[in-house]
């Protein structure tokens, strides 16, 4: 179980990174073509559906590496037992909100699909297509979350909590990794 | 309960939720929430929340994002930051302050391929701090500058911190970026010209210097910077000729950091996917907290806080001045405790309207937005250039950010000047921007 999860995680995770290659590629054909006539056709529409893909798939992945951003100031300072107590909660929280954003993105998506919307621009793809690539990185996001209330319920460190850097080459790992 | 009473409730609901270690998104997310509870007509939020977010995140504008990162995240695993040292030395020694200004002018290129100021401290700082002590330079302002001046990183285009801006403010992005150029190049001069008077007034603290150099020596240790030179102007030259969309110049980005990495031999498979995880792992996140931010938003027009909240600051009748001092005040209070990002979208939603109404313009407020971001990042408790150099340094934290100091204040002095010559920021994307007629799409 606990491997197949991890498994779902990562290859979310190279999925995503699959639709950034795709989005370097688009624009480069699209900006590098034009000089040529050539054109990607709804080249501009293709290229946003993959930035959605990308970023929502990459969700559980970022989430489990422990990259999501929170505040650190006090939960880090405090003292095992009411820290795991904190966990939780913000653990509970996160899987209600994401839960209630994926049920509704769930909903979108299939609404998409029963009324048979086609996208706007110049390629008229059903929407529920491209809605996907959303949906699932947001689903997955939520089992991620429930995966992680367990661990900390059951009394475990959860995955995402590092240790601080030591070497030099760990603190620009990080500070790389922090985007900020 | 009137509007300003629901936005103190929803200001506690956030302060609470952010204090207690909840993730900035899903505080977002919540508070976003909490609000929609307060406006009788929405009668599904969630539906709303997913709808809105799936048209902000599918847009072709944002995929600039990934690919700045990218950009960034290619060129640090390349030898770039070793070259930077040994190439930019030989022709700053000749400055009193000598070798101390290579802090400031390798950050200020690094800044100009990387969108990160953490990023770029450290990245610097790793070459700089044990060579500057291995000569003798004086650790204090070593240390300081390097805190300062890595902060350029997020001023100096490409700029992570400055897409995030855009898109909450909707403004453009190249023209954010072309108007981050000549306040960088201020503060990159504040820097120096503080080196220079402290160099001038401690002539004892100095090193001796460098042994002299022939010009065909110095430009041989230079080599290695002119692909990367020829990067910076080549996405500079098509963002203010127009050649490119944002995005497409991020690509064009991407592939020039692709060949600088094939030049140097750093570019190898472990290499190439270590990059690409990196950037989704960092767009993913910030993607979050804009989604969060973006239903945040949508919740708020809901209940009507940001205008009224608008109209009860301007029933004050501050001056325009006033109102810079005051926001710069609360944003200097939340930077204690917020990273950039987070600082940006929390506050945009209702302060812009604010200063939107006093008469500022967006993209000139956006640049004030990242200098004082900025000036979070070196001060304490939270700043993370501090926190990068305490760990490399391997000294306290008080010792690291009393040290930067003197950096953050010459920050200050560039938050005023450009809020007095306000042209310093616009002037360079209102001559770009005057001259063409914008085709399509590329606002």
């Amino acid at each position: 179980m606990r491997r197949l999860l991890d498994g779902l995680y990562l290859w979310a995770g190279y999925a995503a990174g699959g639709f950034l290659i795709a989005i370097f590629a688009i624009m480069m054909f699209m900006s590098a073509g034009r000089q040529f006539g050539l054109n990607i056709p709804a080249g501009d529409d293709i290229a946003s559906w993959c930035m959605a893909a990308c970023a929502f798939l990459g969700l559980a992945h970022t989430f489990k590496s422990g990259e999501m951003i929170r505040v650190g100031l006090l939960i880090d300072r405090l003292p095992g037992g009411v820290r795991r107590v904190l966990e939780a909660v913000s653990l509970a929280l996160g899987l209600g909100f994401i839960g209630y954003f994926t049920a509704n993105a769930v909903r979108l998506t299939y609404d998409s699909y029963r009324f048979n919307d086609l996208a706007q621009g110049v390629l008229p793809v059903p929407l529920w297509f491209p809605q996907l690539g959303f949906t699932a990185g947001l689903a997955i996001l939520t089992i991620a979350f429930v995966d992680e209330l367990i661990i900390v319920l059951r009394g475990r460190r959860p995955t995402y909590e590092k240790d601080p850097p030591r070497t030099a080459e760990e603190v620009i790992e990080r500070a790389i990794a922090g985007g900020v | 309960m009137d509007l300003i009473a629901i936005s103190g409730l929803l200001l506690l609901v956030l302060v609470l939720l952010l204090a207690g270690g909840v993730w900035i998104a899903i505080s977002l997310l919540a508070v976003g929430w909490v609000g929609m509870l307060f406006v009788g007509e929405v009668n599904n939020p969630g539906y709303v929340l997913a709808t809105k977010i799936w048209g902000n995140a599918a847009s072709w504008e944002l995929a600039a994002l990934p690919l700045f990162i990218w950009m960034g995240e290619i060129l640090f695993r390349t030898k770039l930051s070793d070259d930077m040292f040994r190439g930019l030395a030989p022709w700053l020694n000749w400055l009193p302050g000598r070798l101390m200004h290579v802090n400031v002018f390798a950050s200020g290129i690094f800044g100009s391929v990387s969108g990160s100021s953490a990023a770029t401290c450290a990245t610097i700082a790793k070459i700089a701090l044990p060579e500057l002590k291995r000569r003798g330079y004086d650790d204090k302002i070593a240390l300081g500058s390097l805190a300062g001046a890595g902060t350029l990183g997020i001023l100096i285009p490409p700029s992570i911190t400055m897409v995030v801006y855009a898109v909450a403010a909707e403004v453009s992005i190249i023209k954010l970026f072309l108007a981050g150029f000549i306040p960088g190049l201020l503060v990159m001069g504040l820097y120096s010209g503080y080196i220079i008077v402290w160099a001038l007034l401690n002539p004892r603290k100095q090193p001796p210097p460098e042994p002299r150099m022939t010009l065909a020596h110095k430009l041989r240790e230079s080599a290695n910077l002119i692909p990367c030179g020829l990067l910076i102007i080549l996405v500079f030259a098509s963002l203010l000729m127009g050649w490119a969309t944002a995005t497409e110049c991020a690509a064009w980005g991407v592939l020039g950091s692709f060949a600088i990495a094939a030049w140097s031999r750093s570019l190898n498979r472990a290499n190439f996917w270590m990059s690409v995880m990196g950037t989704i792992r960092i767009t993913s996140m910030i993607m979050l907290i804009l989604a969060g931010a973006s239903f945040m938003s949508t919740s708020m027009a809901y209940t009507g806080i940001p205008v009224a909240l608008a109209n009860w600051v301007d029933g004050f009748k501050l001056s325009p001045y006033m109102l810079i001092a005051a926001l710069t005040l609360m944003y200097m209070a939340l930077g204690t405790a917020l990273d950039g990002i987070s600082m940006i979208v929390l506050t945009t939603v209702v302060v812009l309207p604010m200063v939107q109404k006093a008469g500022f313009d967006l993209v000139w407020f956006g640049i004030f937005l990242i200098l004082l971001v900025e000036m979070a990042e070196v001060s304490p408790p939270v700043g993370f250039n501090l926190f990068v150099l305490q760990t490399m340094s391997g000294k306290d934290s008080m010792t690291v950010a009393r040290a930067a100091l003197p950096f953050f204040w010459l920050l200050v002095i560039a938050v005023a000047l450009i809020t007095v010559f306000p042209k310093i920021v616009m002037w360079l994307p209102d001559k770009a921007f005057a001259e063409k007629v914008v085709p399509k799409g590329r606002s």
